[in-house]
């Protein structure tokens, strides 16, 4: 009776030792150590401190992206809608609303409203998610280009400020509204049936219909929530970042895309889970913080990074066969 | 009759696929200048023996003929050169291609390593005159409407000059002027000497055209003669006679008068103009040949596609349901007959693939229980026998069970109408006797099954009622004691309509 419980415990164990997560999570400690020996100053507390500020964006750009890849789609104006939010939210701001939360609530009902028009798209006039979102994307560019102009917009709200710069504790606001996002999108994903729905519409979307999960208003709420991640995302980056400009956000749509791959989560959707995700945000940017360490040109540190993601996709990530 | 040597034969030859048998020691001989009928049921074996004969498959046993020899090996390409052609009942065309570049696809005329377009012109021109198809040869077959792509279909083999033709199913989707080109071709072809072997679901065509046939049942060949002599009834006969065994159930008559389910000029896909009753406590056969619109009567009253109506009334509630989670509300489920594409998650677990109707009922933001889900599938697979651990991902499973899965997951539901689409399609005894008692038991209970089925013993023995379906018309509906698979396959194809008119 024993033996057999601790089978079934060593197996657990197992599973846990072999799933993707982990593995992301081993890499991006094998990383860190390998690199505080190789750089002085890598290890130190501020810099780890400073990368995981980094990959909050990221992680919340991605929460989005891993709920909309598991149900079956891609959401490409993940970056667009950043900028929306950074750009707009400084225009936002006036004299009634002293702590400026009034102004942060507005910007992401507009971002989630542009994830909902992209849902309809997607669910109701059955455009591919690829070309909803990019078409999207394009749309949103060119009204931010008339609306702001090249000019960058400098953030006079308390609210962002503080979510850009306070360390309550020691640990970055940012980091905070991070781990407060990743306890409810996981909770949200794995232990609830709008989770399961997810799974299974992403597993085959025909068979979750005729099982009579209403795929439309899912399709509708995944990507209702993307766009109010991404717009979270941009609040934090404007806060970092002091001024938002055009352009702001488009580092995020290849991260969000690869956080998620290099987490685990099947791009075909159906299988996957953010608790990879956000070992898979910390790496990328563990990553980019060693080229910069490098000390090569802009090019070549692009250059890099591209090959290095296709890489570590290689290594970990790629796609079994499905029957 | 000349002994002169087939042109091409099966002589004993065996095929099971996964363990099935589908061709038991199958003999077929094709004669120079003979149109050689193929009769069978749905799942007879008719297409297996095709490919067999073209090469595309292997025999387990027995060999095939050509020109009197053996051939060791027979491939897609030594069939071609040996002059075999065979017209798919499957288009095989490339839409975006033109009809000239159809046509000679894979043995295109070349010229100095290219491909010679103007002779590639003139050959298929000839080809398509053969056919009457007068339509300009540069123009895509997409723009084609399926009875001229068939008809493209055809001159591809002839282009290819066969000296034995195989059409399988020709005429399913020409008009009576194409039926009529293509008849006066075939006469002609025999003329010439060329061994042609026609499947066709259409007994009066096969009566007027062939002088031979052989019929296949349940992958035995049960008639192998000549046409002269024998009536369409006789041929339906020697299709369906066979032994039930104790495969099914007895059971006592549940049905009520009561109706779970009243629709008045119902259109749905392909069926036009239905009214149908479906009574609670019984089991209605839905029959009829493939594809005549039975999977749409399903699927529109599920309400998975769109349904229009004069008035409809399920399960109390007026009109049908608008959705299917509405029709899942109302208390109807669905079982798909494509289980791997539309009834079962392969990737997710078994017990995930059993909760995800719960999943879909929940409330979105419920949070779940996996212990209780874990319990309530354990339940599920002991009441259906459905065997191994419920951890593993749905694609580990047996067809059988694969199959009982996509039935069990509605069960915690308790559904007061069971949709069931060709439920017992490529399943093997056992579990098509447990399905068959739990189809009984659930009627019996004082609900209400329709059951869609290919396989016609099974909606004899095991219905109330069943109403066949042909050219997407409720041609029939045959009571239990009119039920007989001579009748269910006459009325199918047409064949009493013909006795009638002669």
């Amino acid at each position: 009776m024993t033996a057999w419980k601790e089978t079934v415990g060593g197996r657990r164990a197992l599973t846990i030792l072999r799933s993707r997560p982990f593995l992301t999570v081993a890499i991006v400690a094998g990383v860190w150590i390998a690199a505080s020996f190789a750089s002085r100053g890598f290890g130190a507390y501020g810099h780890l401190r400073y990368l995981v500020e980094l990959a909050a964006v990221i992680g919340l750009v991605a929460a989005g992206q891993t709920f909309v890849v598991i149900a079956g789609g891609i959401d490409l104006s993940v970056a667009a809608i950043v900028t929306v939010s950074a750009v707009s939210l400084p225009l936002l701001s006036w004299q009634a609303d002293p702590t400026g939360l009034t102004a942060v609530l507005a910007v992401l009902a507009l971002t989630t409203t542009i994830g909902l028009v992209n849902g309809l798209g997607v669910a109701l006039l059955r455009v591919h998610p690829m070309i909803m979102t990019l078409a999207m994307a394009t749309f949103l560019q060119g009204l931010l280009i008339i609306i702001a102009g090249g000019s960058a917009v400098t953030a006079e709200n308390p609210l962002v400020r503080w979510l850009g710069n306070a360390r309550p504790a020691g640990i970055p606001a940012g980091v905070l509204l991070w781990l407060a996002v990743s306890v409810i999108v996981l909770t949200a994903m794995h232990a609830t049936s709008f989770g399961a729905r997810l799974f299974a519409m992403g597993a085959n979307p025909l068979a979750a219909a005729l099982s009579g999960v209403p795929v439309a208003s899912t399709t509708l709420a995944v990507y209702g929530i993307s766009g109010f991640t991404s717009g979270l995302a941009g609040v934090l980056v404007l806060g970092m970042n002091g001024q938002g400009y055009v352009g702001i956000g488009d580092p995020y749509l290849l991260a969000s895309i690869a956080a998620v791959v290099l987490g685990g989560t099947s791009i075909l959707g159906g299988l996957g889970t953010y608790a990879g995700t956000i070992p898979g945000a910390i790496l990328l940017v563990t990553i980019t913080a060693l080229i910069t360490v490098v000390n090569a040109s802009p090019g070549w540190r692009s250059i890099l990074f591209g090959s290095l993601i296709l890489g570590l996709l290689l290594l970990s990530g790629r796609e079994q066969a499905r029957r | 009759m000349v002994a002169t040597a087939p042109l091409l034969a099966a002589r004993g030859v065996s095929k099971s696929f996964f363990g099935n048998p589908v061709l038991r020691d199958v003999s077929i001989a094709l004669q120079p200048g003979r149109v050689h009928a193929l009769l069978g049921e749905n799942g007879a074996g008719k297409s297996t023996l095709i490919n067999l004969l073209s090469g595309a498959l292997r025999p387990d046993g027995g060999a095939i003929e050509v020109g009197g020899r053996p051939v060791s090996r027979m491939t897609p390409a030594y069939a071609q050169q040996a002059g075999i052609a065979v017209v798919q009942q499957e288009l095989s065309l490339t839409a975006s291609l033109s009809i000239a570049e159809n046509i000679g696809l894979g043995a295109y005329p070349r010229r100095f390593g290219l491909l010679d377009y103007p002779e590639l012109a003139v050959r298929a021109r000839a080809a398509c005159d053969l056919v009457g198809l007068h339509e300009p040869l540069s123009i895509p077959v997409g723009h084609l409407s399926l009875g001229r792509r068939q008809m493209v279909e055809i001159a591809k083999a002839l282009y290819r000059r066969p000296r034995v033709l195989i059409l399988d199913e020709p005429t399913s989707s020409l008009s009576a002027t194409e039926t009529k080109v293509l008849t006066k071709l075939l006469e002609r072809l025999r003329g010439e000497g060329i061994a042609i072997l026609y499947i066709s679901h259409r007994l009066n065509e096969v009566m007027a055209l062939c002088q031979h046939v052989t019929v296949l049942k349940d992958g035995t060949c049960t008639a192998d003669r000549t046409l002269e002599g024998t009536d369409a009834s006789g041929l339906v006969r020697l299709m369906v006679g066979r032994d039930p065994g104790d495969l099914f159930p007895h059971w006592q008559p549940s049905a009520s008068a009561a109706s779970a389910i009243s629709v008045r000029n119902f259109s749905a896909g392909l069926m036009r103009d239905v009214d149908l009753d479906i009574r609670t406590g019984e089991v209605l056969g839905i029959g009829g040949l493939v594809g005549q619109g039975q999977e749409d009567l399903l699927l529109g009253l599920y309400g998975a596609i769109p349904a229009r109506t004069a008035s409809a009334t399920v399960n109390g509630a007026s009109g049908l349901p608008a959705g299917v989670p509405k029709a899942n509300a109302l208390g109807l489920a669905y079982v798909p007959a494509d289980r791997k594409r539309e009834g079962l998650h392969l990737i997710h677990s078994i017990i995930t693939n059993l909760m995800l109707p719960a999943f879909a009922r929940l409330p979105a933001l419920k949070l779940r229980s996996r212990r209780a889900e874990r319990e309530t599938a354990r339940g599920l697979a002991v009441q259906l026998a459905i065997k191994g651990d419920l951890g593993r991902p749905a694609q580990a499973l047996s067809g059988g069970n694969q199959q009982k899965v996509a039935l069990a997951k509605w069960m915690p539901h308790d559904p007061l109408v069971l949709l069931l689409n060709d439920p017992t399609r490529g399943v093997d005894v056992e579990t098509k006797r447990e399905i068959y008692m739990m189809l009984r038991n659930f009627a019996a209970a004082g609900k209400a099954v329709v059951l869609l089925s290919s396989d016609t013993p099974e909606l004899v023995h095991l219905c109330d009622r069943v109403a066949v379906v042909r050219e997407g018309h409720v041609v029939a509906m045959l009571e239990c004691g009119a039920l007989s698979e001579e009748a269910i396959v006459s009325v199918a194809m047409g064949a009493e309509q013909r006795r009638v008119a002669s």
